[in-house]
């Protein structure tokens, strides 16, 4: 059978608008009569509010100051409704949305939110998940910080580790990342007859067309999405940041609304990868094979849950690496704080365990003195394994071709030098 | 307000000024040649990148008054007429395009190389677009794409684009 695209190499179908600058991101868009929006946040990390805008609306081209009261249904979010759409009594985090001012200028719009006055009533923060995961520690939302465990239990561990000759227990700890895509979040919005029109790059068109029909309580075929050219995302534009805010305002005001954040606000404004707190017990017999691990893993989701549930689960899911371990325990959180929100980032909570699990591995093999290539090609998944899940793996599992690659690479590299 | 004279790919422009706004804003905004991006505002990520008097500059960091005068070239002045620069062909061709942010300003990075040097090594390439971020390719494409641009203007001669 001849394919006409696997196997040949193709061109992109945006290229030619890329290369020749002709692509259009939302912030390339413009419109007669367009007003320009801009986002008031919070500069706590945790406090009730007390916003007073009148100062600001007395301010020449201001059109309209929308905050929680103008909102019908003052609620979002991907998996829990636990962001608001402006903070009515509380924010949460540094960069919480408090009020969205439309003015003819951007200038004006600057001038306006600096003329806004926000008095913050502290109250105690927590940053460390692990302090928020305590009885007495401050609630972000009114819940339990520890929105979500994962259980996963195989074999038993306790009779494992005593038949194992070596043991290694570590804490691995990630950072916070920041996707850092290279186009700020832009939109436009504006009214085509009763239908309001939102252009922003969204990795998420369909629900964030649910999520503003919701929170302006419109029939979702009044508000349509068009998504033009996407600056990168990489997971960072799941959520709703200036979405629903610019539909509100072309909805009451009638007008073309266009938002474009600065470097600084995008940073502030999305959500972040989950740092985690990795504590790993991983346990081998004499000859290297694999026989028990435990992990208990602490995701800091930040003020809101965003993703965390399937983030974490996936981390749990993923907390072996690709080794067959006959008795696995796992327990796995995702615990709010009032750090930055975390979401959705490339790998989705697969990343940060590689860096416990591989690190294990060469500790084991220390211990063992077994070279760590021979260490893994023992124990690492094959057609017909078994992962911890209890997921039995009958497809293609070329892992050991690829670790045997590697393998030849280095050693040929390794000939090489020796040979200059 | 104020007034100023400057050229952009090859037209002659006369444009009121705010006296505090930046190039970037002149050009995409009055000019509306959005071609030019702005990633950062603060001189980092290259994504505004153009040539002005056969340098690159980021015009984020240029005063619009600052280009009295000068002779600009952007990412819509590069396509010659009869059809793509080299570079953009080449960018095309090795799939250096993801996104596509940053592209702009690469290829007007590579531009301002390749008009000086038609033979350079992949270390100067780097060097050619140490000013500009991606954060979507990992870079190789661009440099192989760009390696492959100064092939074509070395076979071709065709040095000016415009
Ligand atoms: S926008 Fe000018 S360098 Fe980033
Ligand atoms: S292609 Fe996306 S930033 Fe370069």
């Amino acid at each position: 059978m001849e394919y006409k695209i696997v196997g040949h190499n193709i061109l992109r179908v945006d290229g030619l608008a890329k290369v020749t600058g002709k692509a259009t991101y939302p912030e390339d868009l413009y419109m007669e009569g367009m007003l320009y929006g801009k986002t008031l946040r919070s500069i706590k990390t945790h406090a009730y509010i007390t916003v007073d805008t009148k100062e600001a609306e007395k301010i020449d081209g201001v059109i309209k100051i929308f905050t929680h009261k103008d909102i019908p249904h003052n609620y979002y979010g991907v998996l829990f409704k636990d962001h608001e759409v402006f903070c009515s009594k509380k924010v949460r985090r540094i960069g919480d949305p408090i009020a969205f001012v439309v003015a003819i200028t951007e200038k004006i719009a600057e001038k306006a939110i600096k003329a806004i006055t926000v008095e913050y009533d502290e109250i105690e923060s927590v940053f460390d998940p692990v302090d928020a995961m305590k009885e007495d520690a401050p609630l972000i939302h009114d819940r339990s910080n520890i929105l979500y465990h994962y259980k996963l239990r195989r074999g038993n561990i306790e009779e494992a580790f005593q038949q194992c000759s070596v043991i290694v227990e570590n804490q691995y700890k990630t950072s916070m990342v920041d996707h850092a895509f290279l186009q700020p979040e832009a939109g436009l919005a504006y009214m085509e007859g009763d239908t309001v029109v939102v252009c922003a790059a969204t990795q998420y068109p369909h629900f964030d067309q649910l999520e503003i029909s919701e929170a302006l309580n419109i029939p979702q075929e009044k508000v349509k999405i068009i998504n033009p050219a996407v600056g990168g995302a990489f997971g960072g534009r799941e959520d709703i940041t200036l979405q629903i805010h610019l539909a509100l305002a072309t909805w009451v005001i009638g007008k073309p609304v266009k938002t474009v954040y600065s470097r600084e606000e995008s940073f502030v404004a999305h959500s972040k990868r989950h740092p985690m707190i990795m504590n790993y017990k991983t346990g081998a017999d004499a000859n290297g094979k694999l026989l028990a691990m435990e992990a208990n893993i602490i995701g800091d989701t930040g003020a809101y849950a965003s993703w965390a549930i399937n983030i974490m689960r996936k981390a749990g899911v993923h907390a072996t690496g690709p080794y067959e371990i006959p008795n696995v325990k796992v327990d796995s959180y995702a615990v709010y704080t009032n750090n930055p929100f975390a979401g959705a980032m490339r790998g989705f909570g697969a990343a940060q365990v590689p860096i416990a699990h591989e690190q294990q591995m060469d500790m084991l093999a220390e211990k063992l003195k077994i070279d760590p290539i021979t260490f893994r090609l023992n124990n690492c998944f094959k057609l017909g394994s078994t992962t911890a899940t209890g997921q039995v793996l009958e497809e293609s599992v070329p892992l050991i071709q690829c670790i045997e690659a590697v393998r030849h690479k280095l050693n040929s590299k390794a000939n090489d030098t020796e040979g200059v | 307000m104020k007034k100023i004279n400057l050229k952009v790919n090859g037209v002659d422009y006369s444009v009121e000024i705010e006296e505090d706004v930046r190039l970037l804003d002149v050009l995409r905004n009055q000019l509306r040649l959005t071609g030019t991006k702005e990633g950062c505002g603060e001189g980092e990520c290259g994504a505004c990148t153009i040539i002005m008097d056969g340098v690159t500059v980021n015009s984020c960091m240029v005063m619009a008054f600052q280009a009295e005068g000068k002779e600009i070239i952007t990412i819509e002045g590069m396509a010659t007429k009869s059809g793509l620069h080299p570079i953009q062909r080449a960018f095309l061709e090795e799939g250096a395009v993801q996104c596509g942010f940053c592209i702009p300003g690469m290829v007007l990075s590579a531009k301002a190389l390749l008009d000086k040097n038609l033979t350079p090594n992949r270390e100067e390439i780097r060097e050619a677009i140490s000013g500009n971020l991606c954060r979507c390719t990992g870079y190789n494409k661009i440099v192989d794409a760009i390696d492959k641009a100064s092939k074509y203007m070395g076979k071709e001669g065709d040095v000016n684009g415009i």
